[in-house]
């Protein structure tokens, strides 16, 4: 396939990730893959390629892994095809469940795969200014570009969290019945970086 | 097995093989049989001050008595560990099923027995006829029947082994298929047509009925459910004549006639799963030394689950052949009629059988119970109905309907005539064809499940009466008022309904209350004052047939020299609170509530010395009455606990029971202590005394405390204790016995009395076939066998308003007010009558609003379905605050009750369908009607 | 493997050897018998399965069996409901739920009672607004399925207990 081709294929794949209705928070499937930073060096335009970048990694916050616990509401999200959680919980005072169902009731420490249940120690939902839910990728950067909307982090806090935190991580070891976050964390942070290097430009 | 002071008799004997539902009674560990007699002497009785249920201390402690609490080392006698086992079940039903590959179970994840299709074969195993329609498990080379249609048992001996199997076999499927053949193809389970045309003047016979002519069933099928119908002939035989006149029918209501409004609409319903709390399970043990099979299972058909498995075993070889079957039937976390005629205990004994001498429990998790349990069949109806424009009566009404039986039959052909019967609703229309089928898929078996039919039309029905009287510009009250059927009022099969009709009190209700008055204005203010919520009132009123036709009741009642009363009834407890029922019941003729009330008992009554033969559905009056001649001959020996029977006939042996022991056990004790002589004309008039708080009166002399009167009834060898069995074919059968030298008369067909005993002492667990003595019936008078072709007989009314809030942006459906008003006879128990209409609302809006689920391999066939897929109604989903529930007084203090468990779930769903129309002008034609749907039409 | 060491309605179990697939609600009821903690679902949607954990602050909560394992309780304290009666004697709330008629078929029952003696253990340490009370009890219990009743019975239950003792649970 030639760089024009290439090129003709992730604008257009941007565009219609652009373009991508409110609710299509589509899995992956389990062999999804990330492409790699260097897969884009094929893109002369610096902006163009940031912006590609970014959209590359949007497919992992758009995944069902992702956008689950940012939801656009008060209630958490679930299974691969993103429908309103069972049984109606909500984000409580603390974005860590209503006082007589914490998240952490049933989401413990861990996965407890004979149950099919997710876990981790630190379950609970993003803040609503960081809900993604119905949102585009471009949306999405902007937002996670923004101070006011991303816990007051800088760039190199906004990679450091994709890249390290271990809630972040279990959007790759999900658990069973559940399709892990296309690629690697590792992958994710890679993007995310050269994303940084070329401007931090955001898809339109 | 050794069993102390254990009984077991030969109630019948299939294939050689001895039934029973004995209890054991043991010394350390309590007998099964005691866990499950509630309250127990010991025990806080709630009842006894009417504070709560007989089983209420039980199961708020959280007492084992479920089928699924029990292990092997809870049972008296049973080896002490307990094995496991569980069903591999088939998720593709259009392709050949070539074997399971269960290679990933290695070493300590082996199975210790595998059991398929062959070992069945070679074992002589039989299906028996009710579930024949497929293999129990689907033999290599066949396509499966069904989705879930299983193909293997898998046993372990250990918990552990058997928790890693069946992790290590949930992906991928462990069942392998070969060829594509498509869906399995087998004749329908049933189609049926219901004609009538009333006489031309009140009063006149009809000139065609079912019940004039017998109920009809179509010439052949094309296409394997389509139903031809005899060719129309006013001269043929029944099934052509109706074709006839139902033609007529339908070329009238085809007719461009300006005089009549004509509504042609089709309605369809979903897939509904009962959903109890409980999912199926039991557990058994068969002892090859003794060739006993004891079996716990908790199903709402106890003799039926009984003869099932004899029947599978009745011929089977060598060692799968037991000489015994115990069956132990325990409480039940609900049931709706999906724990009816189930194929649950058959696969259990199947397990016991294949591992013998070690006690094996299967039991379904959710996503089993949901790929397995029985379904509420989905309908799809079209309905015509001609409404006369000048006065609002409705002249005629025509519907076809379709029902997906699922794989096995179970009780669809019921379902389908119950609803066909049923179609035209609480409505006097003199002119009706109704058609039914019901046909086999691949989907899970659909069957027996509250409402049973009526639901599904009635919705339709009550959806099509709000159009046409918003068409016909009439109050939908008045309209329904204008065309309800009077008391004796003929149905559509031809007979006369039974007993006073109160649609009309109903309806004055629902037009009299404040939802109903209001709603104009309210759905103005919301309007006016409450942005984005729209607001919309609805109304529904149904009568609902209680009974099947062919009702057995068996009961024995016994009071001590203390006062003490115990019952044994062969009802079945899924929530119902029938105990307390029973204990209600009998209390207002003996004075007490009873302390011991077992459940499900069935041999206890082998005084009796029951015999019967025939299908009470079908036996011929010929056949019907040769065989009554035998004293010992009933229709039916014992039914399951279904149809909203619970109250009407479950509880009427007991009554009997307890009506026999007052009339020649307390009353001549209490003349005796009263110095009432037998000459004294008061001497017969028992119907003058009441009971109170445990004291029987009479004017002018003071109460006799019942221990008083229960010693003296002992101490003079009156009757002290009575055995009765009764039948119901939309009437008592009705007989004589000669008891103390005089004609006694009943709506019983069997009797058996025991005399006082003088000093018995109280001896738990013992049976009650000490000294009682069977009488033999004088005369027999049984409902006619032409009764069987009545459809709705006996009726219960309620009516439903609902006022709901919708909002705009999102479709979301809260119900802000509603009233449910309802009438059953006697209350037995009234706040377990409220509680039951309160719950039945709940399960009629989650039918309205939330649950469904596709049919075939995206439906729970595929095992995938659990409470996330499948959304019942929660606390937030009820109007906690603002649902008003009224029950009806008796209009005679003396009414019997009526059953209504069923009634009072419906009329609530097309209320809310009516409600939606109102609020957004929108009437839907399916159910659910869910939040996306309202989104959808909401601009 | 994990060693399971569990102390329940003040019973010291164990230790045992249990595998760490094992769930909480396996391990009651298969290994223990203790059969009153129910199954529904599987999937934390029912709640039959609750029970009372107490923590070493004094703070209490239900959590469900079927969806954690069962080595996630070792070294815990919690309530089943066979502990709650006491002498034979149910518990004011148990006593109140027979009263009322809050159950039917009983198989939801004592998912219920552990969570309301959890929110009346809350209450008297946190009185809420009279107005606020509707809304907390349902809060409380909306995670529990009953199929039978309507709920409408369980929750008149939960007020007329907390109001008969107002003092302590209403401020």
């Amino acid at each position: 396939m030639n760089a024009a081709t290439r090129l003709g294929l992730l604008v257009s794949m941007t565009f219609a990730l652009a373009l991508a209705p409110a609710m299509s928070v589509k899995s992956a499937g389990p062999t999804a893959t990330l492409a790699t930073p260097e897969s884009f060096s094929s893109i002369g335009d610096t902006a163009a390629r940031s912006a590609a970048l970014f959209a590359e990694a949007g497919k992992v916050l758009t995944s069902a892994r992702c956008v689950n616990c940012h939801p656009a509401g008060d209630r958490p999200l679930q299974t691969d095809a993103g429908r309103l959680h069972q049984p109606p919980v909500e984000r409580g005072a603390d974005g860590f469940g209503a006082v007589s169902a914490r998240c952490s009731t049933c989401h413990q420490g861990a996965n407890f795969d004979p149950a099919g249940m997710p876990g981790h120690a630190h379950w609970h939902l993003a803040p609503r200014e960081m809900a993604w839910q119905g949102k585009t990728v471009g949306e999405i950067c902007v937002q996670v570009k923004d101070p006011a909307r991303n816990g007051g982090r800088t760039l190199a806090q906004i990679h450091d969290h994709m890249t390290n935190d271990s809630l972040v991580g279990w959007a790759w070891a999900p658990g069973y019945g559940r399709a892990s976050a296309p690629g690697t964390q590792k992958e994710l942070g890679a993007l995310l970086d050269a994303w940084i290097k070329t401007g931090a430009v955001c898809p339109t | 097995m050794e069993l102390s002071r254990r009984e077991f008799v030969k109630l019948m004997t299939s294939s050689g093989i001895a039934l029973s539902v004995s209890h054991a009674t043991f010394a350390q560990t309590p007998a099964f049989a005691t866990r499950e007699t509630l309250p127990g002497r010991q025990s806080w009785n709630p009842a006894a001050t009417g504070v709560g249920r007989i089983d209420g201390l039980a199961k708020v402690t959280g007492a084992k008595l479920y089928a699924s609490d029990f292990r092997a080392a809870d049972l008296p006698g049973w080896p002490a560990n307990t094995s496991h086992a569980m069903l591999i079940r088939a998720t593709d039903a259009t392709h050949v099923f070539t074997g399971i590959d269960l290679s990933r179970l290695s070493g300590a994840l082996k199975p210790s027995r595998v059991v398929t299709a062959a070992d069945l074969a070679t074992a002589g195993i039989r299906v028996p006829a009710f579930y024949a329609q497929a293999d129990l498990f689907c033999p290599v080379g066949k396509t499966p029947l069904y989705l879930g249609h299983p193909v293997a048992l898998l046993i372990f001996e250990q918990f552990d082994a058997f928790d890693q199997a069946r992790m290590a076999l949930r992906d991928p499927s462990c069942v392998n298929y070969g060829q594509e053949t498509g869906a399995v193809a087998i004749a329908p389970f049933g189609a049926y047509r219901f004609v009538r045309v009333a006489g031309s003047t009140p009063g006149a016979p009809d000139v065609y009925s079912p019940m004039q002519a017998g109920w009809v069933t179509p010439r052949r099928f094309l296409n394997v459910d389509l139903p031809v119908w005899a060719p129309a002939n006013q001269k043929g035989p029944a099934d052509a004549q109706a074709s006839f006149y139902g033609e007529q029918i339908r070329a009238g209501l085809a007719a461009n006639n300006p005089d009549q409004l004509v509504l042609d609409r089709e309605f369809q319903t979903q897939s509904i799963d009962p959903m109890f709390l409980e999912p199926e399970s039991g557990i058994a043990w068969y002892d090859p030394k003794s060739k006993s099979l004891e079996l716990v299972v908790g199903v709402q058909s106890p003799m039926e689950a009984t003869e099932s498995v004899a029947y599978l075993l009745g011929n089977a070889r060598g060692s799968f052949k037991p000489a015994l079957i115990h069956t132990h039937c325990a409480y039940m976390g609900g049931g709706f009629g999906g724990r009816d005629h189930t194929t649950m205990p058959l696969y259990v004994a199947l397990a016991a059988m294949f591992y013998p001498n070690r006690p094996v429990r299967l039991a379904n998790n959710r996503y089993e119970q949901f790929q397995s349990g029985i379904k509420r069949h989905p309908f799809k109806m079209r309905s015509r109905m001609g409404v006369d424009r000048a006065t609002g009566k409705i002249r005629a009404f025509a519907a076809d309907h379709r029902l997906d039986g699922g794989g096995l039959a179970n009780f669809s052909a019921q379902v389908a005539t119950v609803g066909a019967t049923a179609a035209i609703g609480m409505y006097d229309i003199p002119k009706v064809d109704v058609s039914t089928v019901v046909f086999h898929s691949r989907a899970v078996t659909a069957g027996s499940m509250r409402g049973y039919g009526t639901t599904q039309v009635l919705t339709a029905l009550e959806v099509l009466i709000d159009e046409a009287a918003a068409a016909l510009r009439l109050d939908p009250i008045e309209f329904r008022r204008r065309n309800a059927l009077p008391t004796n009022g003929q149905t559509m099969a031809g007979n006369a309904l039974i007993g006073v009709t109160r649609t009309d009190e109903v309806l004055a209700k629902l037009a009299n209350h404040p939802i109903w008055q209001d709603r104009a204005t309210e759905r103005a203010r919301a309007l006016q004052q409450r942005a984005g919520i729209l607001v919309g009132t609805g109304v529904a009123c149904v009568n609902k047939d209680f009974g099947t036709g062919a009702d057995a009741c068996l009961a024995s009642v016994e009071v001590s020299p203390e006062g003490r009363i115990t019952i044994r009834s062969d009802a079945v407890e899924m929530g119902t609170a029938i105990g307390t029922a029973l204990a209600n019941r009998v209390a207002a003729i003996i004075g007490g509530v009873a302390d011991e009330v077992a459940m499900a008992q069935v041999d206890a009554f082998a005084p009796l010395g029951l015999v019967t033969s025939g299908d009470p559905f079908s036996i011929t009056q010929a056949a019907q009455d040769a065989a009554s001649r035998n004293p010992r001959w009933v229709a039916e020996i014992s039914s399951p606990s279904s149809a909203s029977v619970g109250a009407h006939f479950s509880t009427h042996a007991a009554f009997e029971a307890a009506r026999v022991i007052f009339r020649f056990g307390l009353w001549p004790a209490a003349l005796d202590l009263w110095g009432i002589a037998k000459t004294d004309p008061r001497a017969r008039q028992w119907d003058t005394a009441r009971w109170q708080q445990r004291k029987l009166a009479i004017p002018g002399l003071p109460p006799l405390d019942l221990a008083s009167v229960a010693a003296k009834a002992h101490a003079r060898g009156g009757v002290t204790a009575a055995m009765v069995h009764g039948f119901n074919r939309w009437s008592w059968t009705n007989a004589s016995f000669k008891i103390a030298g005089e004609t006694y008369t009943a709506d019983i067909d069997a009797l058996a009395v025991r005399t006082g005993t003088g000093t018995a002492k109280a001896r738990s667990g013992s049976t009650t076939s000490d000294r009682f003595v069977p009488l033999n019936r004088t005369s027999i008078n049984i409902p006619p066998a032409i009764n069987e072709r009545i459809g709705v007989a006996y009726a219960s009314t309620c009516g439903t308003l609902v006022r709901i809030e919708i909002e705009r942006a999102t479709g979301s459906v809260r119900i802000a007010n509603a009233y449910s008003v309802a009438e059953c006879g006697q209350p037995l128990v009234p706040e377990v009558v409220v509680g039951q209409m309160q719950g039945g609302f709940a399960m009629g809006v989650g039918q309205a609003l939330l649950e469904t689920m596709p049919l075939y391999e995206d439906g729970p066939g595929n095992g995938k379905w659990n409470l996330g897929e499948y959304v019942v109604p929660r606390a937030t989903d009820m109007p906690l605050n603002g649902l008003e529930i009224e029950v009806l007084p008796p209009l005679k203090p003396d009414d019997p009750p009526k059953g209504m468990a069923e009634v009072v779930m419906i009329p609530v769903i097309p209320a809310i369908l009516n409600a939606i129309y109102d609020a957004t002008g929108h009437r839907f034609q399916s159910l659910p009607v869910t939040q996306a749907m309202l989104k959808g039409v909401l601009k | 493997m994990t060693t399971m060491r569990i102390t329940i309605n003040g019973k010291a179990y164990g230790p045992t050897e249990i595998r760490d697939e094992l769930s909480m609600n396996d391990y009651l009821r298969e290994y223990l018998g203790l059969t009153g903690t129910k199954f529904g679902c599987g999937m934390a949607q029912c709640l039959s399965c609750a029970v009372i954990v107490d923590n070493p602050d004094g703070s209490s909560q239900t959590m469900p069996t079927c969806i954690v394992p069962a080595k996630n309780f070792a070294g815990k304290s919690i309530r089943t409901i066979e502990g709650h009666a006491q002498n034979g004697q149910p518990s004011v709330l148990q006593k109140a739920f027979v009263e009322h008629f809050s159950f039917q078929c009983g198989y939801c029952t004592a998912g219920f009672v552990n969570e309301g003696q959890v929110l009346l253990e809350r209450l008297a340490k946190k009185p809420v607004a009279r107005a606020d009370l509707d809304k907390t009890i349902q809060e409380a219990l909306n995670g529990h399925i009953c199929r039978c009743t309507g709920y409408v019975k369980y929750h008149e239950a939960m007020r007329d207990v907390i109001l008969a003792d107002a003092k302590r649970y209403v401020s």
